[in-house]
């Protein structure tokens, strides 16, 4: 669908608050908390995908929002985003999707985020206020951040900001949850390694560890993709995904969440070795080379995929 | 759409219900090929299919009243039909809106829905309800809102959570279902309440189904259709009720078979939920007597076909042995062997 | 096999786990359990003695009744903290029973394990009038409050944590067939 975006928000050099209306002004679809939009970002050459939670609140009809943090090193999406979108302008989303949705058997609610990973858990308060949940959240980010973090978390004993590592003891924290909590990780790689590994070692099950990733995607060594069905050959080079490439391509692959997590854009491999980086297939189908997630996964040969 | 509504017939009783020529040209008849087997026959839920009954988001037609009445009686007797679990309240919530939006919008002679934040005015003539109610707020309605708008839609519904990589059924309004228990499959996950289906685990339907059906993405509805044969045109075949119906089967002669003997079909439609991101599952009962079936050439030879052809495991699982012969035998004069084309659709405008 | 019949696995203590209970509604854990290396393992049985008779303090703990045990369970399990493990040994409703006691204070998948021991005793739910029939070894049961004639299904329900139980003569009153015993 057409969006517009009806307001931009610097709420640091790095962080924007971007809000959008659908077009032709009708409501928009209802989203729930945790949802994500993919915004269609066109920039010189190629137009890119990319997710962004939802923040604002699930039965808001008529924006959403959504905060971009731009990426050093961006390959062009969150550049674009901070340097060239502007209120008034037109921009193509996809319909929400949810795959970080609220656990509705869950009595307590312990969230972990970390910097750009506060989104899905701004959406996420509403709802667990109004249900009056019981609920924790830890969010950590950096010094240089704490005041545009600060300003987006409200006051409460259930919320505690932290900007040091050191104010954060995962083992106790984790340690010490009664049985009908689950866990929610947002954020970069690194911080959801080391919190779903403690947690695992606290003896959690899968079933209570929810998390969400976008993002993936990063580059590698350029390599070459011949498509069996398409009957083209596609390079896809160091600064983009497979995914971005067979689109650059002007094929339209299936995808989803666009972080390696969901299964979506999965596709046959027929010949050659793929480099998984995803979430998602098992270790017999990574062993046995017969698929790949094009959205974060590359290759160490040649590939040649049923598509 | 220009939906006339009769006054109600009765499903149980004397059944005096009986298809219009309007109905019977628009009804949902399941059977594309000569044969039938198990499949996922899932195709992207859209407005517009081979007859009018897939016109409308959630289709109703002229026996609305008659099922609503229906409905009402077996949930009297009955409360235990229609449940929700607790941690399923959103979904009744984003199950009420869906509905209510839809039936709106396909049926604006009908029913009317006017917002005004979160103050909402529901307007259903036939039904004679005019009803004002918040939002959200489950005291301002006279029934729970799940139950609420579900005594209003014709079919069965059930809502799916999604958690721990599998749908489980933890809600449900079953009023008129082919022989299943919503008290007793209340809370199961998928192979479970799919356990007693013979033939398709093995060849892995419902393996795969599950596995698209995880991934049901917002704005994409889906639908299938299934089917089964009921003596009379009744909708409540329950298995708490099966001393009540079950003696029926036995009264089928090879006389009565064309006017006892009903073709039963679900048009199965799949809907994510946009708050509770739990999957609704609307399974839209038909009924149609084999002598009003017959009444399309194109049917009439095909079911004959399906009927006779049919892996023995499935007849049994549907309950025919009792009668399937006698179905064979009616119609068989129906069936002057040429080749019918695939699809669905009547291929006659008139009977 | 149906599908809705639940398949139990072989008994294991689960290494992920930080603390572990086991409970069973037989007097002992069956002999060929395997070995219990683990130092903190705690075990219930359900060891009928007379009223009165204090079992408590040993170890394993004996409990009464099952009711009893049930009863101690749900609110010991609302002081645990995730990690904990909880594994049933027994009679196909116990498991589901203490299955149930444990779904509600919050332990799901991968927390709870069940083991099948002893005897192979079902109980039916009469679908016609809502009742539970408890300790059935047949293929076919009688209501015990409505009489209706039951053949006994292999759909399971883990929420009623029972066996489906439909008339077997619906469709022709009277004509019952020769019940076996098929779950002693």
């Amino acid at each position: 669908m057409i969006a517009r975006i009806a307001n931009i928000l610097a709420l640091s050099t790095s962080i924007k608050r971007i809000a959008l209306v659908a077009a032709d002004g009708a409501a928009l679809p209802t989203a729930a908390a945790g949802a994500h939009v993919l915004l269609h970002i066109p920039g010189p050459r190629r137009v890119w995908k990319n997710a962004y939670s939802l923040v604002s609140a699930p039965d808001e009809r008529s924006k959403y929002e959504i905060i971009v943090r731009r990426v050093e090193n961006s390959r062009g999406g969150s550049a674009w985003l901070h340097d060239h979108a502007a209120i008034g302008q037109d921009i193509e989303i996809s319909l929400p999707a949810n795959l970080f949705p609220i656990a509705r058997t869950a009595q307590k609610h312990l969230l972990l985020s970390a910097g750009i990973g506060i989104t899905p858990f701004l959406a996420y308060l509403p709802v667990l206020q109004a249900g009056a949940e019981n609920f924790e959240w830890h969010h950590c980010c950096k010094q240089a951040d704490a005041p545009a973090f600060a300003a987006l978390l409200p006051s409460g004993r259930d919320i505690t900001l932290h900007t040091s590592r050191n104010t954060l003891d995962l083992e106790k924290l984790l340690g010490r949850q009664k049985l009908n909590t689950h866990l929610y990780v947002c954020g970069p790689a690194e911080f959801m390694d080391v919190a779903v590994a403690t947690a695992q070692k606290l003896g959690w099950p899968a079933a209570k560890i929810h998390k969400e990733s976008f993002g993936g995607a990063t580059g590698g060594a350029p390599f070459t993709v011949k498509l069996a069905k398409s009957n083209i050959m596609v390079e896809v080079g160091p600064e983009e995904s497979l995914l971005e490439a067979l689109e650059a391509a002007g094929l339209n692959p299936p995808c989803l969440c666009r972080g390696g997590a969901c299964g979506e854009c999965e596709l046959p491999v027929l010949e050659g070795v793929p480099e998984h980086h995803d979430h998602f297939l098992s270790a017999q189908k990574r062993a046995a080379n017969s698929a790949i997630m094009t959205c974060v996964s590359r290759a160490k040969t040649i590939l040649v995929l049923d598509f | 759409m220009n939906l006339i509504i009769k006054p109600p017939e009765t499903f149980r009783g004397d059944f005096s219900m009986r298809n219009s020529d309007e109905a019977i040209l628009r009804f949902p008849f399941p059977f594309p090929e000569d044969n039938y087997m198990y499949a996922v026959n899932m195709e992207p839920h859209v407005r517009g299919g081979p007859t009018a009954a897939y016109d409308a988001v959630f289709d109703l037609d002229e026996h609305y009243l008659g099922d609503m009445q229906d409905r009402a009686l077996v949930l009297n007797d009955d409360p235990l039909r229609c449940q929700v679990l607790p941690h399923m309240a959103d979904a009744e919530w984003d199950t009420l809106e869906l509905l209510m939006e839809n039936l709106a919008q396909d049926y604006p002679h009908l029913f009317s829905l006017t917002k005004n934040g979160d103050e909402w005015r529901w307007v259903n003539r036939p039904m004679n309800i005019d009803d004002t109610f918040n939002f959200g707020r489950a005291d301002t309605l006279p029934y729970p809102p799940f139950e609420y708008i579900t005594r209003q839609v014709q079919g069965d519904f059930t809502i799916q959570d999604q958690r721990d990589d599998n749908l489980f059924m933890d809600g449900g309004m079953v009023t008129s279902q082919a022989d299943w228990s919503l008290n007793f499959d209340l809370g199961m996950a998928f192979h479970e309440w799919h356990g007693p289906v013979p033939v398709a685990h093995e060849i892995g339907v419902f393996d795969r189904a599950l596995k698209y059906l995880l991934r049901l993405q917002y704005g994409k509805p889906v639908r299938r259709l299934n089917w089964t044969l009921t003596v009379n045109p009744r909708l409540d075949t329950s298995p708490e009720n099966y001393p009540l119906w079950g003696p029926d089967k036995a009264t089928v002669t090879p006389e009565n078979v064309g006017t006892k003997m009903c073709l039963r079909v679900e048009l199965q439609t799949l809907t994510r939920l946009p708050r509770s991101n739990a999957i609704l599952f609307g399974i839209r009962g038909y009924l149609i007597r084999l002598e009003e079936l017959v009444r399309v050439k194109k049917w009439g030879a095909r079911l004959h076909r399906v009927i006779r052809d049919l892996h023995p495991e499935i007849a049994e699982y549907k309950g025919m042995p009792r009668y399937r012969q006698m179905i064979v035998d009616y119609l068989a004069p129906f069936d002057d062997g040429a080749v019918l084309n695939s699809g669905t659709a009547p291929e006659q405008s008139s009977l | 096999m149906i599908k809705s019949r639940p398949i139990y696995e072989p008994f294991r203590i689960d290494p992920a786990g930080r603390a572990h209970l086991i409970v069973t509604d037989l007097s002992a854990l069956p002999e060929d359990i395997g070995e219990l290396e683990f130092s903190n393992i705690e075990l219930w049985v359900v060891h009928v003695v007379a009223p009165g008779i204090q079992a408590q303090d040993s170890a394993p703990r004996a409990f009464r009744a099952v009711a009893d045990l049930l009863a101690t369970l749900a609110v010991r399990l609302r002081r645990e903290q995730v990690g904990f493990r909880l594994y049933a040994v027994g009679t196909e409703p116990f498991l589901w029973d203490v299955h149930n006691a444990a779904r509600a204070a919050g332990l799901g998948k991968g927390e709870i394990l069940l083991t099948h021991a002893g005897s192979l005793k079902r109980r039916v739910y009469c679908t016609h009038c809502k009742t539970m029939n408890e300790d059935v070894t047949t293929s076919i049961v009688k209501c015990r409050a409505c009489n209706a004639n039951l053949f006994v299904r292999d759909h399971f329900s883990r929420r009623l944590a029972a066996f489906m139980g439909v008339a077997v003569d619906a469709e022709v009153p009277g004509e019952i067939p020769a019940a076996e015993v098929l779950y002693p």
